[in-house]
This record gives structure tokens, sequence and C-alpha cells, in this order.
């Protein structure tokens, strides 16, 4: 998939990614592709910005992991999950509405 | 060079801030660890990201909290006017100089905090989808935040004066309430300054136009106002005038409501000529 395509989603699919576990940026990026069975390829660089920005708006929090490596860990806020149940909301009766047309 | 170098250089040109430029580094490295091979992108164009989304939120961030801040503020202003500055033209001021000018600073100060403020509020708004805005929108986001914010200062401080100037036939405890309530107004607004000086500090690098009024006013606006910015303040102005006058009136005082209309329409017009090009209401502002 063309990074162009996946403009505009980027936030939700981070939300999505931290919903159940707090991740650092490189294990966010492996589970987009993981998830997406490698369809979601993004240029990794843009997330970093995307999660800073995320972490700004108040949707994610972060801290330093603990021991060892100096790491990032990302996790989503009480405002990020509402914001990430809004956006599956719309999502869906957005693809609704497409396939209603395209079917 | 290595690319963490280049991306440290690159985030110091666009901007980014000592402490956040570190994180960003140990992030990019951390990254680099798990997998040398990555392809992160150009470092220049990474940093210029960084500065776009970060610049972007901060501008909104400081809209919101300006008008936040404001409106705490002006509770607070009404409490401290009805308490200790009620009725101040019937009495007779300690200074009259001084007491003037408190009055001056007062009005001026309300009306220019108000309308940048909710123009600053009404950008943030407008522009809450967007994950990059352009420079010159940021620009004028942040000033009208911070021109809000001094102006609401200045208001507080007219207030006090004219409380301090015309405490006789108050009581001493309405006097000390109503500075007290302008100090927990004025503090509201110093709170929100490191949000208004963070995003003077980071803005977006995109290139585009700053928009103006009607575009944050939208079908507020009607059709024979838009594009007319001047025919559009006189209008406002006029509405100013009439309200006040009609305020008068109910006071049973038409004459002085006619007086006082007539000042703060010629007072909105001059700040209109004043700031109106520097808060981007009447053009498309600073590139």
């Amino acid at each position: 998939m063309r990074p162009e395509a996946l403009k505009g989603h980027l936030d939700s699919l981070i939300l999505a990614v931290l919903e159940a576990e707090q991740l650092h940026g490189y294990a966010i990026i492996e589970q987009l592709k993981q998830r997406s069975g490698g369809a979601l390829s993004l240029p990794e660089g843009t997330v970093y910005p995307a999660l800073h920005r995320l972490e700004a708006a108040g949707l994610l929090a972060s801290s330093w992991s603990g021991a060892g490596r100096k790491r990032r860990v990302y996790r989503l806020t009480r405002a990020g999950r509402r914001a990430l149940v809004a956006r599956r909301g719309e999502w869906k009766a957005f693809t609704s509405a497409i396939e209603a047309v395209l079917a | 060079m290595s690319y963490i170098e280049s991306l440290a250089r690159e985030l110091g040109r666009a901007g980014i801030g000592a402490s956040r430029r570190g994180r960003i580094l140990a992030e990019i490295q951390d990254h680099l660890s798990c997998d040398p091979n990555a392809e992160l992108g150009d470092p220049a164009a990474l940093a210029r990201q960084f500065a776009d989304e970060l610049g972007t939120v901060r501008a909104r961030r400081a809209g919101i909290a300006a008008f936040a801040a404001l409106a705490v503020a002006g509770v607070l202003f009404a409490v401290a006017y009805l308490l200790g500055a009620r009725g101040f033209p019937h009495r007779h001021a300690d200074s009259a100089a001084l007491g003037s000018l408190g009055a001056a600073l007062a009005v001026i100060g309300a009306q220019v905090a108000f309308a940048a403020g909710t123009t600053a509020l009404l950008r943030a708004f407008r522009r809450r989808g967007a994950v990059v805005l352009a420079r010159a929108e940021a620009v004028i986001l942040a000033r009208r935040a911070g021109v809000g914010v001094a102006a609401g200062l200045i208001a507080m401080a007219g207030l006090a004066l004219l409380a301090i100037e015309y405490h006789r036939g108050l009581s001493s405890s309405r006097t000390t309430l109503s500075v007290i309530a302008l100090a927990f107004g004025a503090a509201a607004l110093i709170a929100a300054a490191p949000a208004i000086i963070s995003a003077t500090r980071l803005y977006p690098r995109a290139g585009g136009d700053a928009g103006d009024l009607f575009e944050d006013l939208g079908p507020l606006v009607p059709s024979w106002l838009r594009g007319r910015p001047w025919r559009f303040a006189l209008v406002l102005a006029a509405a100013i005038a009439v309200a006040i006058t009609l305020a008068g009136i109910v006071q049973q005082d038409g004459y002085d409501g006619a007086l006082r209309g007539i000042a703060d329409a010629l007072a909105c017009l001059a700040g209109f000529a004043v700031l109106g090009g520097y808060l981007g209401l009447r053009s498309a502002g600073p590139a």
C-alpha cells in the first residue's frame, strides 16, 4: 500500500496498536506491519513526529522504560481511548457508505 | 557524518529545543539499534516534519489556553467591577488623571482581550483537525493568544487602578476583595503564558496563507460584508455604539450612554486599525 494512502489514518492506526499494550516506537512500527500482514509499510521516520504530536495533543503519554537501553514507551491516555472509539465509529460509517456504493 | 549527527543538526535548524531534540535522538538511536538498516528518511525532511507537527499542536494549544484563561479572568473582572468599581463615574477619584487612565486601560484592554482571545479560539477550533498548519497561520494564532492575554492583564491592572482610585464611598473590604479578584484573574492569565511562549518558540515550517477573520467566522458573516474588512469593522463599531447607547437609555442616562457608545465604537475602529493586520483580522498576515 502506498504511503500516501495512509495519510489521514496514521493517528487511528497508532492509537489502535497502543490500545492493548504500551510500546516503544520501533515496536509500534513492527506491530503495524504485522497486524496488516505487511500491507502497511510506511516510511518509518513519519511515525515518530506523529507520536510526539499525539502526545502533545494529550492522546498519548510516554515515559522512559526502566533498565537497560534508553527507550521511550508510549501508552494511550483516557482521551486517547475516547478518540480511538470515535475514530473507529467514523471509519465504520465511512467504509459502510463506500461499500454500499461499490457493491 | 552519521544519520544521528545529521538529524541533530537538522532538528536544531528546524527550531526544536535541546530537551526535545535529545529525546528524539534517543528514540531514533534506539530504532537504529533495533534495525540498523531502517529507512528513516532524509534527516532534514524528518526534522521539518517534527517542527510542522509539534508547532501546529503548540499554536492550537496557545489559542485554547489563552481563551480559557481569558474566560476565567473575564468572570473575575466582572466580579471585581461589581465589588469595587461599579458606578465609579459618580464618585470622586483620589487622582483624576490616574482614575481616567485606569478607566481607559480597563475598557480598551477588555475589548482587545475579547477580540484577540475569541479570534484565537475560533481559529484553533476551525483548524482543530489539521495535522500541519501553515507557518503564517500558526504565527497569527500565537499572536492572537499573546495579545489577548497581554490585553487581559492590562485590563486587570486598569480596573485595579480604578478600584483603588475610586475607593471613597465604598467599604475597604469591597476594594480589597476587588483587587484580590483581579489578582486571581491576572494569575489565570499568567498561567496561560507558558503555552503561548512554547508556541512562539517552535513554528511550523509549512508554507501557505494565514487566512483572515472571514474564514474564521465562516457563515456568521453575511455575504455583503465578506472580503470587506473595513466595512465589517464599521458595522461592528456601529453595533457596539447602538448597544451601549441602548444600555444607557435603560439605565436612565441616554446621553452618557451615547457618549460611551461613541467612545467604544471609536476604540473598536482604532483597535482594528492598529492591530487588525498584526492579528490577521483584515489581511492574509505575514508569510
